[in-house]
Parts: structure tokens; sequence; C-alpha cells
């Protein structure tokens, strides 16, 4: 019984990490401008990813060390590379 | 649980397509930069399937250093377009 629970959970949150996914993806191809895209990308896909691995850490806990890694990385790299691109892509007024 | 590639892959496509059909190289930086998140978690996916963790190892480190290095690939263009 509990091995169902957590399979449904587990199974419920890769579905929600890849509906996430595609709802940040999406405007990726549309016309608006780049730091729209970026901020609507950069949160989707890291609390997409994140909702994944955390589903497929429920799958298997004796991994966890790894899995908890690779949840740090993407909390910190995603984030860091969001602001990256967003100062890089901005044009400074010249004064 | 195989079931999660499918649609993985058919997400990765949309970054793929933004590649070819922009000219601004920052929404090509935008959509590389998904393009690298997204396939690091699939292979993080792959590794809990077959059970094999050197594959996750793998992901873990090109998330780490795939981001990094398109960071460092930001900077260089905005020192260029200042040239």
């Amino acid at each position: 019984m509990m091995d169902q629970l957590v399979n449904i959970v587990s199974n419920g949150c890769i579905g929600a990490g890849l509906v996430l996914w595609l709802w940040g993806t999406w405007p990726l191809v549309g016309p608006r401008s780049v730091l729209y895209k970026l901020h609507t990308l950069s949160m989707a896909d890291t609390l997409g990813s994140v909702a994944i691995v955390v589903g497929l850490l429920l799958r298997i806990p004796s991994e966890w060390p790894l899995l908890v890694m690779a949840l740090i990385s993407l909390a910190i790299w995603n984030t860091i590379l969001g602001y990256v691109l967003a100062y890089c892509s901005t044009e400074e007024p010249n004064d | 649980m195989n079931w999660i590639l499918g649609p993985m892959l058919l997400i990765l496509l949309i970054p793929i397509y933004e590649t070819f059909q922009d000219k601004d190289i920052w929404q090509k930086m935008l959509a590389f930069a998904s393009v690298s998140t997204k396939t690091s978690i699939m292979i993080l996916v792959i590794s809990v399937l077959r059970d094999d963790w050197m594959i996750g190892l793998v992901g873990v480190l090109i998330l780490s250093v795939g981001n990094a290095s398109l960071m460092l690939l930001a900077q260089v263009l905005k020192r260029v377009n200042e040239l």
C-alpha cells in the first residue's frame, strides 16, 4: 500500500515537473523580449527540474547523496546563470 | 517509469528549434541554457532507470560544468559586443 502511494506521489512530482518544463519553454519560440523569456524559462526550468529530481528521489531513496547534489547544483547554477545572462544581455547606457 | 523520456524528448525539441529559427545571439544563448539543463536532467532519469550511478554522476557534472561554461560564454559575448 505504502509503495503504491510513493509511486503515485513520485509520478505526480515528475508529471508536474514536465508540465512546468513545457510551460516555461513554450514562450521561447514567441516574439517576446530576451528578459521576459529568461524569466519564465529559468523559473520553470529550475522548478520543473527540482520537481523531477524529487520524484526520482522518492523512487530510489538509497541514492540520495547524488540526487541531493543534483538538487543543490540545480538551484545554485540555474539561478546564477539566469542572473549572468540577464546582466550580459542588457545594453549599458553610454554615459 | 519509461513513460517520462518521451515527453522529455518532445519538450527538448522546442529550445532546439528555437536555436535554429532565431538570429539574436542572446535568444540562442537562452535556448542553449535550457537544452543543457534539460539534457542533464534526462541523464539523471536514465541513470535511475538503469540503476547505474556513474551515469548519474556524469549528469550532475554536466549540470554544473555546462552552466558554468555558458556563463563564461555570456561574459565573452558581452565583452565582444562592447568592442
